[in-house]
């Protein structure tokens, strides 16, 4: 079967205004699978972000190949991003419109028919639990809803492969129930997911795999299950919480992650 | 040629865009277009008008309100598609970020650009046509050459709104784009022969005058509407601009989105 996404030996440089380029993304390798859920893991300024906008091609490779569902991204990108769906980490909403004039809008952009946007559309306001918002402008809504909504939009023209940055940030538990119930539906019906997140519990819940990526680097690249044996072992994890007060507890992504880059997720230790 | 046909019908999809927004503001967006040629039909043309009754431009004697009225042609060019690109490039660039939207879609950056050019040139052409029609009724311009005017007028469009989507590209904050807007924007309003023939200024200046953009905008309009001669070498100096900051406004923005 065609991988979703396939990312060879990508370099991304930054020029800087004094000195030698930054070099935010080094020789990073990885594929998705179509129905998989990929998530890349690590602390502001690992190049998670770099690397989707590389996958979208809004911003352009060093070196390397990116293809999506075969398709290479610098050589044939209205081809590729036919295929793909994003939400970016930063709010993109067209807030001169209401949310089902942006999606009729937005599927015009793939050459989508008006009857069948608005179709998928109503379909998707309903299952993200926003029909009843359909007609107000998106600066109107509460900035959960507004996610939920870039998350929905980023799924309406029924891409092969999703980017996801940081989809849940701001959301409530009960909206990020309805967001992971939404991915994993997307999932079982054959989609590709390329998702970033800090919570690690959303990437152990929804990640068929992850890459733990620091400094430009994937430092390890597994399912969440077998990164947790192979670097703290299945044992319960006694940690103290607060003074005086100590839990048990399972070990989890966040263990691993303090191993493998010696960081807390947003800062160093 | 279906590669050619692919990049219009993208960028014909972000116009669409920019026109339904303005559709939904279609009241305000009319009235405010032909407002303002009425205000200065009535100050400058009836009001100085009437205290300077003709002219002198280029050896053809001209009712002073004709003279201002084919200006004011220039200005609503000028006004309208320099701020459409400078201040609603900015906030869609900066603020609302449907550039980068867009441009993760099959649409590609450039496509979304020459949209944002367009648009920009089609709104200020619209302005230009509540002027022309003013003028028509009135009876200062004539019908066929207000007709044959509005392709130069969109070309004209196009010239100043990439002027505003470069200003847009290399504005850090928005009150940045205040600089261009009195230093640059203003001074041609003023001196460029909108509302006094440029051979009354001192020859050098004069002459630097007749290279900036609005002053070949205007001496065409005055020539299609009328019949007064044509400055070549203004005119050859708007059209450079425009060859020159249409590419040059895109790639600028490009280098400002793109890292």
């Amino acid at each position: 079967m065609e991988k979703a996404l396939n990312v060879r030996h990508l370099v991304k440089e930054y020029k800087m205004p004094k000195g030698p380029a930054f070099r935010a993304v080094n020789d990073i390798s990885f594929e998705i699978n179509q129905g998989e859920c990929f998530g890349l893991l690590g602390p502001n300024g690992a190049g998670k972000s770099t690397t989707m906008h590389c996958v979208t091609g809004f911003y352009p490779a060093n070196s390397g190949s990116i293809e999506i569902m075969g398709r290479d991204v610098s050589q044939d990108p209205k081809s590729a991003r036919q295929q793909l769906g994003v939400c970016h980490q930063e709010e993109t909403l067209d807030n001169d419109f209401s949310l089902i004039q942006q999606l009729e809008s937005y599927a015009g952009y793939f050459g989508f028919a008006k009857e069948k946007a608005l179709s998928r559309g109503w379909e998707l306001l309903e299952r993200f639990e926003l029909k009843d918002r359909a007609h107000q402008l998106s600066e109107h809504l509460s900035g959960g809803m507004r996610r939920k909504f870039q998350v929905l939009r980023a799924m309406l023209t029924e891409p092969k492969l999703v980017i996801l940055d940081e989809p849940s940030t701001g959301l409530d538990p009960e909206a990020r129930r309805t967001l992971w119930n939404e991915i994993n539906l997307f999932k079982s019906n054959g989609g590709a997911i390329l998702l970033s997140t800090h919570y690690m519990d959303e990437a152990q819940r929804l990640c068929d795999r992850v890459a733990i990526i620091s400094k430009g680097k994937i430092m390890d690249c597994r399912s969440p299950q077998e990164l947790i044996a192979h670097y703290i072992g299945l044992d319960p994890i006694e940690e103290e919480i607060r003074p005086g007060y100590k839990l048990t507890r399972p070990p989890n992504l966040e263990d691993v992650y303090l191993k493998v880059t010696g960081q807390r997720l947003g800062g160093s230790v | 040629m279906e590669e050619a046909f692919k990049m219009l019908h993208s960028i014909f999809r972000v116009w669409k865009r920019y026109y339904d927004v303005f559709r939904k503001n279609l009241v305000y967006g009319v009235v405010t277009t032909f407002v303002e040629p009425l205000l200065y039909l009535f100050a400058f043309g009836y009001g100085l008008g009437s205290l300077i009754p003709t002219l002198d431009y280029m050896g053809v004697t001209l009712e002073y309100r004709a003279f201002i009225f084919a200006g004011i042609v220039g200005q609503t060019a000028l006004f309208i598609a320099f701020f459409e690109g400078a201040y609603g490039g900015f906030i869609r660039m900066y603020y609302q970020r449907v550039f980068q939207a867009i441009a993760v879609t099959p649409v590609t950056l450039t496509e979304v650009l020459w949209a944002e050019i367009l648009w920009d040139a089609t709104r200020a052409t619209f302005g230009i046509f509540a002027v022309l029609l003013i003028g028509s009724i009135v009876g200062d311009f004539s019908i066929s050459g207000a007709i044959a005017y509005l392709p130069i007028a969109f070309l004209s469009s196009m010239l100043f709104a990439s002027l505003g989507v470069f200003v847009a590209s290399k504005a850090k904050t928005i009150e940045e784009i205040g600089y261009p807007q009195y230093l640059f924007i203003f001074p041609m309003f003023l001196f460029c022969g909108v509302f006094f023939p440029i051979e009354r200024l001192p020859e050098t200046v004069g002459f630097v005058v007749k290279l900036l953009p609005l002053t070949g905008v205007a001496v065409t309009a005055r020539s299609f509407l009328l019949k007064t001669p044509v400055d070549w070498l203004s005119v050859s100096a708007s059209i450079v601009w425009l060859v020159v900051f249409v590419p040059l406004s895109i790639s600028s923005m490009k280098k400002r989105l793109v890292k």
